[in-house]
């Protein structure tokens, strides 16, 4: 097994409630990125998905800290590492999309200029070259007459090609790990296919390692290797695409893919699961889930199951199916 | 009254100083009579321009009139021009505000371009053109006489009115447009029955904030136009014509006379923008859009 | 023989953009939402609008639940037009339409209690006051949720139980029509096939007639048994909804169909050789094939 390029140990987020305590919003979260790999994080809202990858790049804003765990990227503890050497990370080994492609981009900046800050500041290049390797970044997302959108301001650009935009800026640095949160969730669903058409294909080019967070596990297990499935802030299974979407082990994963309805297949009611998602502060002592699970048994409430690794599938349950 | 408390509780140490200030100014205004210990008009040509000590404790001005008594009625004149100002010019930017933005369409447009030109030139500026063309004193309104406090109280609410209408309309914008202003209008729930029971609640803590911190600036307004003679009218009590019949001290030494009551001033202004910071403080804490007015 | 319950003729929607000066000079920018949509639904049907943002989808559900008359065209409540009973703006007629919305937080006021919501929609519909609270405790079962909720705002909710108040409103109403514009969009995944079981059961036992304007084709598929696809303000396709995606005929339904996430099947990269070892160079591309 080659070394992890990001691997998470025991990563926990928390943040300082009104009556002066901290409600952690991440539990101890464990999980690793191999080199060109791609992972998949689902969960729902609420369930730490966003925060832990947050918490990697370190940004982080108050009033959310880290209150435990290492993050390791290649060898180099990225929690122990000054802001500089965060700020040199950043854009050039790892690079972030988020949801919004509106909000992440300067509306007063042109988007040439947008692209080529990033790589002026990563690269140490010339304006010219900085100007020809964002033309040729546009090019490859797809945008079409890359050379003269890079004058462009992100109003003239309709949705999709504005996360392309962003897409582009984030592999201008030829990063090692690209984390994509929700990058499609603000857009609609002809265009979602694109992006993530277009994050496979990159990938499979560049060598890319991936994290793709999302809501959606069908979505996820179109492109990605595995899939870690998060819920209350701990991860809850974590294994293989196949095996998750063939035979997931754990109630929760299982019950998620099955109150999604497909395209094809006999139409009845759907399955649903009872219960509201867990709120902060108000989690069980042992299983996150356990309180809308099924199959919960006694000690799933009192008692956390520890992740256990079978063949390369980790599952934290006490009843696994 | 629960929520009130609750509203005290959450209140800082500069609110509470805010609040206290403007409580102690209120008790003064309410209770002058009771509290001066003289009359603030009764002339005393032995006692003229005396200074501070254990009879006049803050001393007297040209005419031998006592400095505290005329501070403490001069309150009320300051407070009834804020507060009167504050809740006519309520009164009529709300639901100019409101109508704009309930409304929509040409009125909308036509509403608010009236706010925006008569916003466009301070306060001040109008008050002081406007009383000096309409001339001081009281003035007929059709069958009425309006004395001239209740002319200037109506004057400076006419042009808070414009603040007020900007500040709810931009709430109310929002408002009018969330979806549970349109479930009220499927049901068939009457216009006037949406405005007051859905727009207009969640409208009011900007609005309440607006109005505390128009208060001060009422104050000074009033302040403004009776020193330069177009406001109250002597001998009544008033801190503007008070600084006013100052200015002639400031050079002879009589520094008694211009300091107390620009304290007076300062103070009420200072504990009503404390205030306002703080209402603003509890209603939002994150205190987004901090407008800026005059 | 009974018509249509609600129906549009030719209906087009525009918007005028710009401010006081380009209205006064009638240099109207005008935005064309709907254009020359025409639409019959039958009683106790349940419709399933779809369309990507811009379609017009929502503005068709403001014109059939009277929140806005057509520019041109007719929307008719029974064969009568909705312009015309508008005029009668608390008339008995809006009972019969109701809404429910996509985002919770913004559909309920947050200042009002959910009992004082839903008794205030009781009043409006002529309810009188005794009768009222045994009422909410009615609507708040009807929507599985219990009598503890009514003293509660809304900030005080999840997602799902604001999204229930807001279809107990709707329903307290007495309606016939009920037009749900993306009621689900805005919950998490766990929650939507409970609001969509929910209404899928209210529809049937109420004999409720239902449009119900989604982005997600699956969902229809589930619920509905009619499907309208729009794009561009205007209807491309419609028709029996198993039918109409099963055999699409217009090639923006067959787009839409290929964007759903299909999971697995619906991969276009190659599965890991093994899942623990990721080695993306030595994986062939199979991307033209898919």
């Amino acid at each position: 097994m080659s070394p992890a390029l990001l691997s998470v140990e025991g990563l926990r987020v928390g943040f300082r409630s009104a009556d002066g305590g901290v409600v952690e919003a991440v539990r101890g979260v464990d999980f690793c990125v191999a080199p060109g790999e791609a992972v998949g994080i689902v969960g729902e809202s609420g369930s730490g998905k966003s925060l832990s990858m947050l918490a990697v790049m370190r940004l982080l804003g108050a009033p959310a800290r880290v209150t435990g765990g290492r993050v390791v990227f290649d060898g180099e503890d990225l929690l122990a590492a000054d802001e500089k050497r965060m700020r040199a990370l950043r854009g050039r080994d790892i690079a972030m999309v988020f949801q919004d492609p509106q909000s992440s981009l300067n509306p007063a900046l042109t988007i040439g200029r947008q692209i080529t800050d990033v790589v002026r500041a990563h690269r140490g290049v010339s304006t010219g070259e900085a100007r020809r390797i964002a033309a040729e970044s546009l090019e490859r997302v797809g945008i079409r007459d890359a050379g003269r959108r890079l004058a462009s301001y992100p109003h003239e650009f309709s949705g999709g090609m504005r996360q392309r935009a962003l897409i582009a800026m984030a592999i201008a640095c030829r990063p090692r790990l690209l984390i994509a949160d929700e990058p499609t969730t603000a857009l609609d669903v002809t265009v979602q296919a694109q992006i993530v058409d277009l994050i496979a294909e990159l990938r499979r080019e560049l060598g890319l390692a991936v994290v793709f967070i999302s809501h959606n596990l069908q979505l996820v297990a179109e492109i990605v290797d595995r899939v870690v499935v998060m819920y209350g802030g701990k991860v809850v299974e974590d294994g293989p695409v196949e095996a998750i979407e063939r035979a997931p082990r754990h109630p929760y994963t299982s019950l998620l893919k099955a109150c999604v309805p497909s395209l094809s297949g006999p139409v009845g009611p759907l399955t649903a699961i009872e219960g509201a998602p867990p709120r902060l502060g108000r989690l069980p002592a042992g299983c996150p889930f356990s309180p809308r699970c099924p199959d919960a048994i006694e000690p799933c409430a009192s008692q956390m199951p520890a992740l256990v690794t079978e063949a390369g599938h980790r599952t934290a349950c006490w009843r696994p199916r | 009254m629960s929520s009130l408390r609750k509203a005290l509780h959450g209140l800082d140490w500069s609110g509470w100083l805010g609040a206290g200030i403007v409580g102690l100014i209120v008790l003064a205004a309410i209770f002058a009579p009771l509290i001066a210990p003289y009359d603030p008009l009764a002339l005393n040509i032995e006692d003229r321009l005396a200074a501070p000590d254990m009879r006049h404790w803050l001393g007297t001005d040209q005419g031998g009139r006592d400095i505290l008594s005329r501070i403490l009625f001069g309150a009320r004149a300051s407070l009834f021009v804020g507060i009167g100002a504050v809740l006519i010019g309520g009164l009529i930017g709300v639901s100019a505000g409101v109508f704009a933005a309930y409304k929509g369409g040409l009125g909308e447009q036509i509403v608010m371009r009236i706010v925006d030109g008569v916003a466009s030139i301070p306060l001040l500026v109008w008050a002081i053109a406007i009383v000096g063309i309409l001339g001081v004193g009281p003035m007929p309104l059709g069958p009425l006489l309006l004395p001239n406090e209740v002319k200037i109280v109506a004057l400076v609410g006419c042009l808070f009115s414009p603040v007020f209408a900007r500040v709810t309309y931009a709430v109310a914008k929002r408002i009018a447009g969330a979806d549970y202003v349109r479930a009220r209008f499927l049901q068939g729930a009457s216009h006037w029955q949406i405005v007051i029971g859905d727009v207009l609640p969640n409208c009011l803590s900007p609005i309440i904030v607006q109005g505390t911190l128009l208060v001060a600036i009422g104050i000074v307004i009033e302040a403004s136009i009776s020193f330069v003679g177009l406001g109250v009218q002597p001998p009544q009590p008033s801190w503007g014509t008070m600084l006013s019949d100052a200015r002639s001290a400031i050079y002879s030494g009589e520094w008694w006379l211009p300091v107390f009551p620009g304290l007076a001033i300062s103070l009420t202004v200072i504990g009503f923008n404390l205030l306002g910071d703080a209402v603003r403080d509890l209603f939002d804490p994150r205190s987004e859009a901090r407008t800026l007015v005059a | 023989m009974t018509g249509p319950v609600l129906s549009l003729r030719g209906v087009s929607k525009s918007f005028s953009q710009g401010g006081l000066l380009d209205r006064l000079r009638r240099r109207d920018n005008r935005l064309v939402a709907l254009h020359d949509v025409s639409l019959d639904v039958m009683r106790g049907d349940v419709v399933g609008i779809v369309g990507e943002s811009g379609s017009g989808k929502s503005t068709l559900a403001g014109l059939a639940v009277g929140l806005a008359q057509p520019t041109s065209g007719e929307v008719l409540l029974d064969g009568q037009s909705i312009t015309e009973l508008m005029r009668d703006h608390a008339g008995p007629w809006r009972r019969r339409v109701q809404m429910v919305f996509q985002d919770s937080s913004s559909a309920l006021n947050p200042r009002k209690s959910v009992a004082r919501c839903l008794g205030e929609t009781l009043a409006l519909r002529g309810v009188p006051k005794p009768q009222r609270e045994s009422e909410i405790v009615d609507l708040l079962t009807l929507v599985g949720l219990g009598r503890e909720i009514g003293p509660r705002l809304p900030h005080e909710l999840s997602g799902g139980q604001r999204q229930r108040i807001g279809l107990a409103r709707a329903l307290a109403m007495k309606p016939e029509v009920l037009i749900a514009d993306e009621p689900v969009s805005a919950l998490d995944v766990s929650l939507q096939a409970q609001v969509i079981n929910l209404l899928s059961r209210l529809t049937r036992e109420l004999g409720l007639t239902l449009l119900f304007i989604s982005h997600d084709l699956a969902l229809v598929r589930t619920l509905c048994s009619r499907i309208v696809v729009m794009r561009k303000g205007a209807i491309v396709e419609q028709g029996p909804c198993l039918d109409v995606l099963d055999r699409p005929q217009h090639p923006y339904t067959q787009a839409l169909i290929a964007a759903v996430p299909k999971g697995l099947a619906g991969r276009r990269t190659p599965l890991p050789v093994r899942a623990d070892v990721a080695t993306p160079k030595t994986r062939e591309d199979i991307h033209g094939a898919a």
